[in-house]
């Protein structure tokens, strides 16, 4: 079977974050790891082309996915492998949406990284195989990635046992009784000394390591970013005021502060009162500019980023993270300060 | 006790609900309530005491089966009576503020008095009327008296809230009092919380948490916010003649009208149980800051103690920060030796694969699920709008065929246990 690998800019080999920005293209064969992955895959099947993007330029524009699928095919593409992306998150978010793309285009795929990749999420029911953590688990982590695209191409149906990963998911369903009388019931099992029984069970939490401080700040270009529900006063974009499903952006050149009248939050967490009368409370740009003036920071990025963190979905949380980050790292931001409410 | 030996009368406690079912209602020349069929008088919006905030009232009818949506749902209320003008119902709003839920209430089961429409920080609020998704909102299943309502010009919005919701609660007292002279369909006798269970039961409290997060978004308990207070008790019986009224309209889905308190649905499966002793309602705060979480979970734990509680079985009102308070209280529960169930709705996402809880327990672990607030629903559309004609959240109008997530569906996940939805498992 034909096969196409994605992977990243780093794997191919184009370099590191200063070529996170690379756009998206194909290359003839197997490249890096896809090299080791052709050889695992035996002689029934081939990577008979390699498909790249920058990790910058695959969280920024999802685009880029539909565009190597559809070149991945001209290429004679079966199948699409993609990975392994391990934890890093903007990779994994590119694998996650090359295969989803693929598989909308009725195109066999799946795609290897760790379970806490915050591109697991995204990956709209294609199948993802574990991989370890880091690089330094590529061996392993290609040999399962290989057996499951065998199987994959064999047309059979992946599993846990193949290192099939993914979230289980909650679905509604209308129970016999109501909330109020299985609450009766669950208190009776736990008077009568059953400590296990539950309808909801322990959600693993991912933990976030802080990035290291920056050298010095006065060096630094920094960005202001806010989940507040900052909006231009009327609110063109629409931003939601909970459950945001987006992020805008708006420019702040030219402006010293931001303005009572000009600038706004629709957040529908809190009372705005108090932020509305002086919205330099949720972005803090007039501070930021004094610091600026007084050279202890190198400079602003010249626009804000802002969501509404109200009863938002922790998987379009991570995405806002993976794409904020990408944006970013283009504008070779160093530091970031992300005002919560 | 010690008064009440020295009188020799019977103490009189505990509470007679007069039930009168509501199975029709209709505009009518005037208010009157006949063989389950409720008139409204046309002319009960202008008979109104004005209110230099509102610019207008209108009333309008709607029943279950109507191809017909509400949006823009705030409070709803269960239309009671103890007397002609209410007396004593709502305290703090019609009634004095004095503790209620003794003697005698009428009550209308069936039927619902609501306001609908545009309030800030009022998140959209669906309820359709037939289709698939009516069987998610209590009141989809009740005769509806929907009130719409235009701001006088200027009007601050808190004082345009405040006029809203007295003419809410008047509304619902002028209706319920047409059914004084009815026989009731029932009578039910609700005995108030004695010292001791019978036959050696468990002895359940009620704890309820009570959003109290500011303009829009308060509830009330004889009529003042409980937001700067600590955990109190209350009878349960109390809850019956609007002791506790809801001022917050946010979360449309994890919300708790007026209407879900006067039947508190945890409270009537306990009392339903033969084998739990309803003991004690305690109300709590629902506060935006930590240090004021854990105060008030650790004080409401050692209230639930200080009552020797059994058990305890805690809701809450909204989403994210309000599971804390659940969770929070949970624990301190158990610590104090006093078995916890919470009831939560779950924030999955939309195809329900993450983390269902903003703050689950460290030390408690039965939780009730009420299902996942981010689901998404089909609705189908419809004829008739009230409230709000289009969907904002949308840019719709309002009678189309929608797709919503279950949290914009009024009670859809109600925390105070009202409805069916649960959530379970399947791989993604």
């Amino acid at each position: 079977m034909k096969i196409v690998h994605y992977i990243n800019q780093f794997f191919a080999g184009i370099g590191g974050e200063e070529a996170a920005g690379a756009g998206p293209e194909l290359r003839e064969g197997a490249v890096g790891p896809g090299k080791r992955l052709d050889a695992l895959l035996g002689d029934e099947h081939q990577i008979v082309a390699t498909a790249v993007c920058g990790d910058d330029h695959a969280s920024g524009k999802p685009e880029f996915a539909s565009a190597l699928v559809e070149q991945a095919r001209e290429a004679g593409a079966e199948l699409l492998v993609a990975g392994p992306a391990f934890t890093s998150g903007r990779y994994g978010l590119a694998c996650a949406r090359i295969v989803s793309a693929a598989a909308e285009a009725g195109l066999p795929a799946l795609a290897a990284m760790h379970a806490d990749n915050p591109g697991l999420a995204e990956a709209a029911g294609a199948p993802v195989i574990e991989s370890g953590a880091t690089a330094r688990e590529m061996r392993p982590s290609l040999e399962r990635l290989a057996a499951a695209t065998v199987k994959l191409a064999a047309g059979e149906e992946l599993t846990a046992e193949d290192g099939r990963t993914g979230p289980v998911a909650r679905t509604n369903r209308m129970a016999d009784r109501s909330a109020a009388e299985r609450a009766v019931a669950l208190l009776l099992r736990r008077l009568g000394g059953d400590r296990e029984a539950t309808e909801i069970p322990l959600p693993n939490f991912d933990h976030v390591t802080p990035a290291a401080p920056i050298a010095d700040p006065a060096d630094a270009l920094v960005a202001l970013l806010t989940e507040g529900g900052f909006v231009p006063a009327g609110n063109p974009d629409r931003l939601e005021s909970a459950r945001a499903s987006k992020w805008i952006r708006h420019s702040l050149e030219g402006r010293d502060s931001v303005e009572e009248g000009e600038f706004e939050s629709v957040h529908g967490g809190f009372s705005t009162q108090w932020a509305n009368a002086d919205p330099n409370r949720i972005l803090p740009l007039d501070v930021a500019r004094e610091l600026e003036r007084e050279g202890a920071i190198g400079g602003l990025h010249a626009e804000y980023f802002a969501t509404t963190g109200n009863g938002t979905t922790v998987a379009d949380a991570r995405r806002f993270g993976v794409e904020w980050a990408a944006e970013l790292h283009q504008a070779d931001i160093q530091a970031a300060i992300l005002t919560a409410t | 006790m010690n008064e009440r030996s020295k009188s020799g009368a019977e103490p009189e406690t505990g509470l007679r609900r007069l039930v009168h079912d509501v199975s029709e209602l209709a505009l009518g020349d005037r208010t009157s309530f006949s063989q389950g069929r409720l008139t409204v008088s046309r002319s009960l919006a202008s008979e109104l005491p004005s209110d230099p905030a509102l610019a207008e009232i209108r009333l309008s009818c709607v029943s279950p089966g109507e191809s017909a949506r509400i949006v823009g749902a705030l409070d709803a209320v269960q239309p009671c009576t103890k007397g002609p003008g209410g007396a004593g119902v709502f305290p703090g709003f019609i009634g004095p503020a004095l503790p209620p839920g003794r003697g005698e209430t009428h009550v209308l089961r069936g039927a619902a008095v609501l306001a609908a429409g545009y309030l800030p920080r009022a998140q959209e609020a669906v309820i359709d009327m037939s289709g698939p998704v009516a069987a998610l909102s209590p009141l989809g299943a009740t005769h509806n008296l929907v009130i719409e309502f235009e701001r006088a010009s200027d009007a601050p919005w808190d004082e345009v809230e405040a006029a809203v919701r007295r003419a809410v609660l008047r509304v619902a007292v002028q209706v319920a009092d047409a059914a004084l002279d009815s026989e009731p369909d029932a009578v039910e006798e609700l005995a108030d919380p004695a010292a001791t269970a019978p036959d050696g039961r468990a002895r359940v409290g009620v704890v309820t948490n009570l959003q109290t997060q500011g303009k829009f978004k308060d509830v009330f308990v004889y009529g003042r916010s409980l937001s700067a207070g600590l955990p109190t008790v209350i009878s349960p019986n109390e809850l019956d003649d609007g002791a506790v009224v809801s001022g917050q309209y946010g979360h449309p889905a994890l919300k708790n009208p007026t209407l879900l308190h006067q039947t508190h649905p945890v409270v009537a499966a306990v009392r339903e149980s033969e084998e739990l002793w309803l003991a004690a309602l305690v109300l709590c705060p629902e506060p935006v800051e930590q240090g004021a979480k854990e105060l008030v979970s650790a004080h409401a734990a050692r209230l639930c103690a200080s009552l020797h509680l059994d058990a305890a079985i805690v809701t809450k009102e909204g989403g994210g920060n309000a599971d804390a308070d659940v969770s929070l209280k949970m624990d301190r529960l158990e610590e104090e030796g006093i078995a916890a169930v919470g009831i939560f709705g779950e924030m999955a996402g939309r195809d329900g694969t993450g983390p269902s809880l903003v703050v689950p327990p460290s030390r408690a672990t039965a939780m009730v699920s009420a299902g996942n607030y981010d689901e998404r629903l089909s609705l189908p559309q419809c004829e008739r709008a009230l409230g709000r004609q289009e969907i904002a959240l949308l840019d719709r109008p309002a009678t189309d065929e929608l797709e919503l997530p279950a949290a914009a569906i009024y009670c859809a996940l109600n925390p105070l246990g009202w409805g069916g939805l649960t959530c379970h498992e399947e791989a993604a």
